[in-house]
């Protein structure tokens, strides 16, 4: 039984409409037949946010064992079924989402709806493929955090800003937890939150819309809705001071990377924060890297954004400084840019330009079924409304010049920020202050 | 105009796609001159049409567009992405880099310094970095195996006047093929191309270099890229392969897919489904004009490196020796004509392949085309092909780890290293 709910264009011809089955699963379609091709997402509103400390990296290392056995589907038979068709599979988890994508040919559809709802059901959870893939995920943790100094930057910032949100440890999950992860723990997780009305189904490509809705019924329509637990409420403390690290590394130039406690995606002050970013650090002419990479040769990237998460988090400045500058360097620019941006307005034609590069960043997002399945997903999953990913968009060019000077001079403030730096260190010391 | 075009329509989302390419790649860079090529290209984009770095940087934000350079050893390219209403002033602003470009000497330094950053970057992601010194050490001589970015000494050797010479040589009427995607009529494509192409009017063109292939040198090499704090490594292992678009290329692509192209391949089911050993364990042919590398990668913990190693060339052996099953065959055709449509989906997409293939001497339709061409192989010429290029006995094997932690049980392994390199020496 379903309810259709919302729609809404998405561009000439084409629109995204949104029903929801009568066990709580929502279906997102967005039939477009440019090309004979259907990216199927499956979000679960369920990610490391939803962790408890100890058991860390749950949500993560659950989305790897996804891809095993069934009760009717013994391991490799998911793989190889999608990969006969010649499409792809693939998944992702962060703080507040895991989602699952198949991308195949349209006309193998029905065979993705079923294998997607199959594994929504009926995982089988073994010892034996617990213990593999937890051998898959420590490995790699260390290619992407212990053996990457961006990564592991990016994972000493979120220790260091949060206290008590669960956003302070990483996706990945600390390495202890990974090596300690129980079965029966495994199991418990998948029965708590794989369950119909904790899910999104997105379809993009070339589909008909009824036949979708006809093959999600008739696959997930027997599934109960479950007791989903309450999202965690944790509420952050307010920062009231600088926080600051130091580590060293095997590198010739040094990372500075600054994280400043901002708003949840949902916030009105968001958009502006996200255009903020971009007048910062999107293309060469933005401000701190015209000044950082271009003028004064003190750095060789620069990088900023501001976490599309559903609680607040922070607005993150990426420095990768030169051999020849510290950060120290590049902190006092930063500093001095900010500054100007908290004192006056930016001029009409500057803001003209940011408008124009972050129109430009959207619309090559939206460019194939996956981008676009993504999208919608994010948008339904983290703000509870696919429509909210058009809505920022016109935020973002509503965002005026005076909106820009409150938020930086709000938010992008010392007391507010945290500072992660490694050091060069070629001799093989690792040290913290 | 003279240039072909390939133009691919779209609709849905107001964005426009343009490349103006140039059939001469990095694979002219002077011995000793490595990153030459690179350089001329990116030092064309810092400041033209009368504009400064600034200047240009300003104008093409201001449209919301990029104008970028990418640098390939086959090939150069000059890639525009913009709105729609944007098209016109975004074309504009290429053709001045093309045509009009102030490669000063003040950019030319800086530029210099920004590779050499680049090359720290470099140094600091395994990933990247084994790649490098894989292609250094696979096969001596090659003219593939040479930096595109060039090294700290090469680029110190690199002098302006000799890059802006080049720019003159590389675009040019006569190398030059045009691609344009997005929501707009043959009749302004071509427009756009007319005016790309009348930017580099009345040039000599540079000739694309014929590429004599080296053999590779004869038994297992194994260099150790020595990195301190390492606690897992990269991986690299390969030799020469066949030039992509000839039926060697075609006959072995079932064979890559099958034994690395796939997570239900034989390397990922053997190296991470059934041991865990590494997130990833794969296989890829290097697809260029001439002949370049076949390489299996992956990336075991520091603890199992080495046994992981062992049962790669253990598997690549198997496979060099008996190449794959019927059934393995068969699947493999089924994968990757299946995958076409993916790589095909877009007009952008469409747009850039077949702009590609005619760089590469292709048929701009050969993607449309190697559907059928893959469907007619046999696993016998699969198993032929193998035969002919599979040499798990003459191979290059290139690895990030830390020498103190691997050196002595790769020694104890049997596999004990060529030579161990730091890490921060190329």
């Amino acid at each position: 039984m379903w309810t259709f709910e919302v729609s809404h264009p998405f561009a000439p011809g084409l629109e995204v409409r949104r029903h929801r089955l009568h066990n709580g699963l929502t279906v997102l379609v967005l039939a477009d037949g440019a090309a004979p091709i259907v990216s199927y997402q499956t979000w679960y509103a369920v990610g490391s946010r939803h962790e408890q400390p100890g058991a860390t990296g749950m949500a993560h290392l659950f989305e790897h064992l996804m891809f095993n056995q069934t009760r009717s589907r013994p391991p490799g038979v998911f793989d190889r079924l999608i990969e006969e068709t010649g499409g792809d599979t693939n998944a992702a988890t962060w703080v507040d989402w895991t989602f699952y994508r198949d991308t195949v040919p349209a006309r193998d559809l029905a065979m993705v709806v079923e294998l997607e709802a199959d594994r929504m059901a009926n995982l089988l959870l073994e010892t034996p493929q617990l213990e593999s893939e937890r051998e898959v995920v420590a490995n790699e943790r260390m290619q992407r955090v212990d053996d990457d100094i961006d990564g592991f930057a990016d994972e000493e910032l979120g220790r260091l800003a949060f206290t008590e949100h669960p956003y302070r440890w990483p996706t990945i999950g600390w390495m202890e937890d990974i090596r300690g992860m129980q079965l029966e723990e495994v199991r418990r997780f998948y029965r708590t939150f794989y369950a119909p009305n904790n899910a999104t189904l997105v379809v993009v490509g070339d589909v008909v819309e009824t036949d979708v809705l006809a093959l999600v019924e008739r696959h997930y329509g027997g599934m109960p809705a479950a007791d989903i637990p309450p999202a965690p409420s944790v509420v952050e403390p307010p920062q009231e001071s600088e926080r600051r690290v130091r580590f060293a590394k095997p590198t010739a130039a040094a990372r500075l990377v600054q994280g400043y406690r901002a708003v949840a995606m949902g916030d009105p002050d968001w958009p502006a924060l996200s255009l903020a970013a971009a007048l910062l650090s999107a293309g060469p002419s933005s401000r701190l890297y015209r000044r950082l990479v271009a003028e004064k040769e003190i750095a060789s990237s620069v990088d900023c954004d501001v976490a599309p998460f559903r609680d607040p988090a922070l607005f993150r400045i990426s420095v990768l400084l030169t051999r020849e500058h510290g950060p120290e360097d590049a902190e006092a620019e930063i500093a001095d840019i900010l500054g100007e941006l908290a004192a006056a307005p930016i001029g009409a034609e500057e803001l003209d330009k940011v408008r124009s590069v972050v129109e430009t960043d959207f619309w090559s997002d939206l460019e194939g079924v996956d981008g676009r399945a993504e999208a919608l997903g994010h948008y339904q999953t983290v703000l509870g409304d696919f429509r909210r990913l058009f809505a920022t968009a016109e935020a973002l060019a509503r965002v005026s010049a005076d909106d820009l000077q409150r938020v930086v001079a709000e938010y992008l403030v010392p007391e507010r920020r945290s500072v992660v730096i490694v050091d060069p260190d070629l001799e093989g010391e690792e040290e913290s202050e | 105009m003279s240039a072909p075009l390939l133009f691919e329509p779209a609709a849905g989302i107001p964005l426009c796609w343009f490349t103006v390419a140039s059939r001469v790649g990095g694979v002219l860079d002077p011995t000793g001159l490595e990153g030459f090529t690179r350089q001329a290209g990116e030092l064309a984009r810092r400041g033209a049409g009368g504009m400064d770095r600034a200047q240009l940087d300003d104008a093409i934000d201001r449209l919301g567009a990029s104008i970028d350079v990418e640098v390939d050893r086959d090939w150069v390219a000059l890639t525009g992405t913009c709105l729609e209403r944007n098209l016109d002033r975004t074309v504009a602003l290429a053709a001045a880099v093309l045509a009009d470009p102030m490669m000063s000497e003040r950019e030319h330094e800086v530029l210099r310094r920004e590779s050499q950053h680049e090359i720290d970057e470099i140094r600091d992601d395994d990933g990247t970095l084994v790649e490098r010194y894989f292609q250094m050490q696979c096969v001596p001589g090659h003219a593939y195996g040479r930096t595109l970015i060039g090294t700290v000494d090469s680029l110190e050797r690199i002098e302006r006047d000799a890059l802006l010479r080049h720019h003159r040589g590389v675009w040019a009427p006569d190398n030059l093929v045009l691609g344009v995607a997005g929501p707009i009529t043959p009749a302004r494509a071509r427009e756009v191309a007319d005016v790309l192409e009348s930017a580099v009017a009345g040039r000599q063109a540079i000739a694309p270099p014929a590429l004599p292939a080296p053999e590779s040198p004869p038994g297992r090499r194994l260099y150790l890229i020595d990195k301190p704090q390492r606690t897992q490594c990269q991986l690299w292992i390969g030799h020469l392969a066949p030039a992509y678009g000839t039926a060697d290329f075609l006959a072995l692509m079932p064979v890559e897919t099958a034994f690395g192209g796939m997570f239900s391949s034989r390397l990922m089911q053997e190296i991470r489904v059934k041991r865990g050993w590494s997130y990833g364990a794969g296989c890829r042919m290097f697809r260029s004009r001439a002949p370049h590398w076949l390489r299996i990668s992956l990336a075991p913990s520091r603890e199992v490196a080495v046994d992981a190693l062992a049962l790669t060339l253990e598997l690549y052996e198997q496979l060099a020796a008996d190449g794959i099953t019927a059934e393995e065959h068969e699947f493999a055709v089924r994968h990757l004509t299946g995958s076409l449509l993916f790589s095909q989906a877009t007009p952008r997409q469409r747009m850039r392949q077949a702009v590609r293939h005619q760089l590469l001497g292709l048929d701009p339709a050969y993607p449309r085309q190697v559907r059928a061409a893959l469907e007619a192989t046999t696993v016998a010429e699969a198993r032929a092909a193998a035969a002919r290029w599979l040499h798990p006995r003459d191979l290059c094997i290139t690895l990030i780890a830390t020498a103190d932690d691997i050196a002595p049980l790769l020694d104890k392994a049997g596999l004990a290293p060529t030579a161990i390199i730091p890490f921060d020496s190329y």
